[in-house]
């Protein structure tokens, strides 16, 4: 697919039988978008079973796409979106497109979903990220516990490799090139709570076993403030590991019935 | 005390499954479970803030803090004394 600059690597799962929507998904951010390839790709499946067109795009400078992943920035990611949108309109017709993202994809689904003109069917967001600035300090505890491990290596800390940003230069964090433009978008996003999906969401979240039932309290609160600004909310907690970082290979058959059967419905306004 | 929960947590975001139901305070996990690499460790300690309501520093990511199952439980019940 050409999405200036450069060209992205996508996949595309083809409806079973009549067309139903079309399914544009959104992969999570470095480690994570390796991790959680099986995951993605049985869901995709599953989803075009059901008779939706599905497309996986990897985003500029991630995965098989064009750019550096030093290159990559989230406006870019936003117009990758948009390109995957109108790739699936001009293969499908123009089909009720549902966006699906998981963590920063989710996160990065929502923004768009919220700037554009677009109507969509729905927002399926798997263990979405809360917030771009909380995720940026995650994600360079990456270097920090890579440094604890490494027991010849210099300990650093995460508000030393903001300095480094602020500063104008990119930091690597296992294997990554963060670009300081990246970073301090994330930084400056609004969190999750602030932004109000224009459509009907569902939201699927990972419990641990044995703990109560509900979304654990950070989605409860971001739940609690989108409902009572009138958004049409489907919570879905599914006991599963946090297949988006387990080291081995992790497959969740709960979680993925779970959001099949979410899709299966028909979309609102369909 | 918060042994049995920290070890809860630690088996689901590691996906260790059944093969930790034996660990106990004295087994070790930085370098004797290969698990344990820096996103799990990442990932270990966002489960550990949620679950139990704590805030973990930079500084906190001591080796010695993640020695064994019953350094890290101790580790925990410090930060929700503290």
């Amino acid at each position: 697919m050409d999405s200036a600059p450069g060209r992205r690597f996508c996949l595309f799962h083809r409806p079973v039988g009549t067309c139903r929507g079309a399914v544009l998904y959104i992969h999570p951010f470095a480690e994570e978008m390796n991790r959680s390839r099986r995951m993605a790709a049985l869901q995709a499946r599953a989803l075009a079973a059901l008779g939706y067109g599905v497309l996986q795009v990897d985003l500029h400078g991630c995965g098989d796409s064009s750019g550096d992943f030093g290159d990559a920035r989230w406006d870019q990611w936003l117009a990758d979106i948009e390109a995957g949108a109108a790739w699936l309109d001009r293969r499908l017709g123009e089909r009720p497109l549902t966006l699906w993202g998981l963590r920063l994809g989710a996160l990065l689904a929502t923004d768009y979903a919220r700037a554009n003109g677009r109507a969509l069917a729905a927002l399926v967001l798997w263990q979405p990220v809360a917030s771009g600035a909380q995720y940026l300090t995650q994600f360079l505890r990456l270097r920090v516990a890579g440094d604890m491990l490494d027991a010849a290596g210099t300990q650093t800390s995460t508000g030393a490799l903001r300095q480094t940003l602020a500063a104008g230069d990119s930091v690597e964090v296992a294997g990554y090139e963060l670009a300081p433009a990246l970073a301090a978008a994330l930084d400056t996003l609004d969190a999750l709570e602030r932004m109000t999906p224009p459509c009907p969401v569902h939201w699927f979240e990972a419990t641990a076993p044995d703990t109560a039932a509900g979304l654990p309290p950070g989605a409860a609160r971001t739940a609690a403030a989108w409902q009572s600004r009138g958004v049409v909310l489907h919570a879905h907690p599914v006991p599963c590991p946090p297949f988006w970082t387990t080291p081995e290979i992790t497959v969740c058959q709960a979680w993925l019935d779970a959001t099949s059967a979410a899709l299966r419905e028909p979309a609102d306004g369909n | 005390m918060y042994l049995d929960e920290v070890k809860t947590i630690l088996i689901n975001v590691l996906g260790l499954g059944d093969a930790g139901r034996a660990l106990d305070a004295d087994s070790p996990l930085l370098g004797s479970l290969p698990e344990l690499d820096s996103m799990a460790v990442v990932s270990l300690v966002g489960a550990l803030e949620e679950y139990f309501g704590i805030e973990i520093l930079d500084d906190d990511l001591s080796a010695s803090t993640f020695a064994t199952l019953g350094s890290l439980a101790d580790f925990v019940a410090q930060k929700r004394a503290g």
